[in-house]
């Protein structure tokens, strides 16, 4: 892509989030999302397939779809209280109404379906930006509006985004479609804790974020798109083996990993509210997450897939391919757990 | 509520449901979009000249230059679709199903 389009695109990307993040008037909030959603779709057909124009269509119908019901519920809100900052909503109505634009946004139940085929259809690095910086504008209204929030509402989308995240990632061979069900998944666990203590939202993003990152930098290091071709990442870079086995891990929430940190503080936070029969069902769900992870770990890292005998001897070249960050990200994203009462004290 | 923004939200609802239920068209989804858009631009300017709130009176208008854009790159999403496949069929779009 011309690098002035390419650059132009970045900064409205960028600046778009920005806005959203530091806006105290709907309106502007509003418009925001709306620059966030027309920056990402030409980097969505940076080459333009059929796959990718299909994606596109999809995610525009999608987000243009939320936008209104923002408008309306942002309309409604004025309505009832003829004033424009953005802070608890006046109304129920209004408050369900955003809510629900917000889950379509973030790709929550049972408004996940765009999630998988649109991360499948658009290019990897597309992908990291979609399940990543997309998140954090729709989070951020979230975090502010959480006072008036229905609760009944959250808890029924988080709960199934959660039991959706698990079981539809368990008959998936294509990465991208993997980490997409990974979203939804961690979507519902963030927006879980929203209404007892949002804190913990920023926090599971931030760690959501980090890991999530890793692993596409690992999965864009070989070009990596199916389970097939991640089988044979031994042969390419065998120390990227041990990396996707501990990153992987660590998206399933294991102990001494990172990954563990916010789903630990989620259900200390959720007992504390007396909501027992939630945090169970959510940790017993969180296993289907951790079994598909587990299957991608066994194939790469634990096993060898057969293949033909001169794989065995293929001369390891010096990757060539930009590894941004991915040292810094792989720390991080396993490392980070004795850390915990920092990032408690820090949020 | 009067009856009058009851009318208004039953323009909107009546478009959003035209923009889940949308039989073969892409396009008539993209009208059902701007149907939605407008009944907004109707509602906002009926609550901010009513409550006379002249700070907000460029808002709808706002509204309406942003709703613009986004029919335009929807359209420009339609030609890409009916680039690959000549018609703007929905059910053409099924390359990526699980």
């Amino acid at each position: 892509m011309n690098p002035f389009i390419s650059i132009t695109l970045l900064t409205t990307l960028i600046l778009s989030t920005t806005i959203v993040t530091i806006s105290s008037h709907w309106l502007f909030a509003w418009i925001g999302l709306e620059m966030n959603m027309m920056a990402i779709i030409p980097i969505m057909m940076k080459k333009p397939n059929p796959r990718a124009t299909e994606a596109s269509a999809k995610y525009f119908l999608t987000q243009t779809t939320a936008s209104s019901l923002l408008m309306l519920a942002i309309i409604i809100n004025l309505m009832h209280s003829s004033q424009w900052t953005i802070m608890k909503l006046f109304d129920p109505t209004a408050s369900i109404l955003m809510t629900m634009a917000l889950a379509i946004k973030l790709g929550l139940s049972p408004f996940h379906f765009w999630v998988p085929e649109v991360t499948q259809g658009i290019p990897l690095s597309t992908g990291l930006i979609l399940l990543t910086w997309q998140k954090l504008a729709p989070i951020s209204i979230l975090y502010q509006i959480s006072p008036s929030i229905n609760l009944h509402l959250m808890i029924t989308m988080s709960f199934l985004s959660i039991l959706i995240g698990g079981w539809g990632g368990l008959n998936q061979t294509q990465l991208r479609k993997i980490m997409a069900y990974s979203s939804i998944a961690h979507m519902g666990w963030m927006t879980t804790i929203l209404l007892y203590n949002p804190t913990l939202t920023l926090l599971n993003l931030l760690i959501y974020i980090v890991m999530t990152f890793t692993m596409f930098m690992l999965l864009i290091q070989n070009s990596t798109t199916t389970t097939l071709l991640l089988s044979q990442t031994w042969n390419t870079v065998p120390i990227m083996t041990t990396f996707t086995m501990l990153t992987l891990l660590s998206m399933g929430g294991l102990p001494p990993l990172t990954g563990f940190m916010p789903k630990w503080m989620i259900i200390q936070e959720l007992t504390k509210n007396k909501t027992l029969i939630l945090p169970t069902l959510m940790a017993i769900t969180a296993l289907l997450n951790l079994y598909f992870y587990m299957r991608l770990t066994y194939s790469t890292a634990l096993t060898l897939f057969p293949s033909t005998n001169n794989m065995k001897m293929k001369w390891q070249f010096y990757p060539t391919k930009q590894m941004t960050l991915l040292p810094t990200a792989i720390v991080l994203s396993t490392m980070l757990l004795p850390l915990t009462p920092a990032f408690f004290i820090l949020l | 509520m009067s009856l009058v923004h009851i009318n208004i939200l039953v323009a909107f609802t009546v478009s959003l449901t035209g923009l889940l239920m949308y039989r073969s068209h892409l396009m008539s989804a993209l009208l059902c979009l701007e149907g939605m858009v407008l009944s907004l631009f109707i509602l906002a300017a009926l609550t901010i000249l009513n409550t006379h709130f002249t700070l907000a009176n460029m808002m709808p208008i706002i509204l309406l230059v942003f709703a613009a854009c986004e029919a335009a790159i929807g359209l420009a999403l339609l030609v890409m679709v009916s680039n690959t496949y000549g018609t703007d069929y929905v059910q053409n779009l099924n390359l990526l199903q699980c």
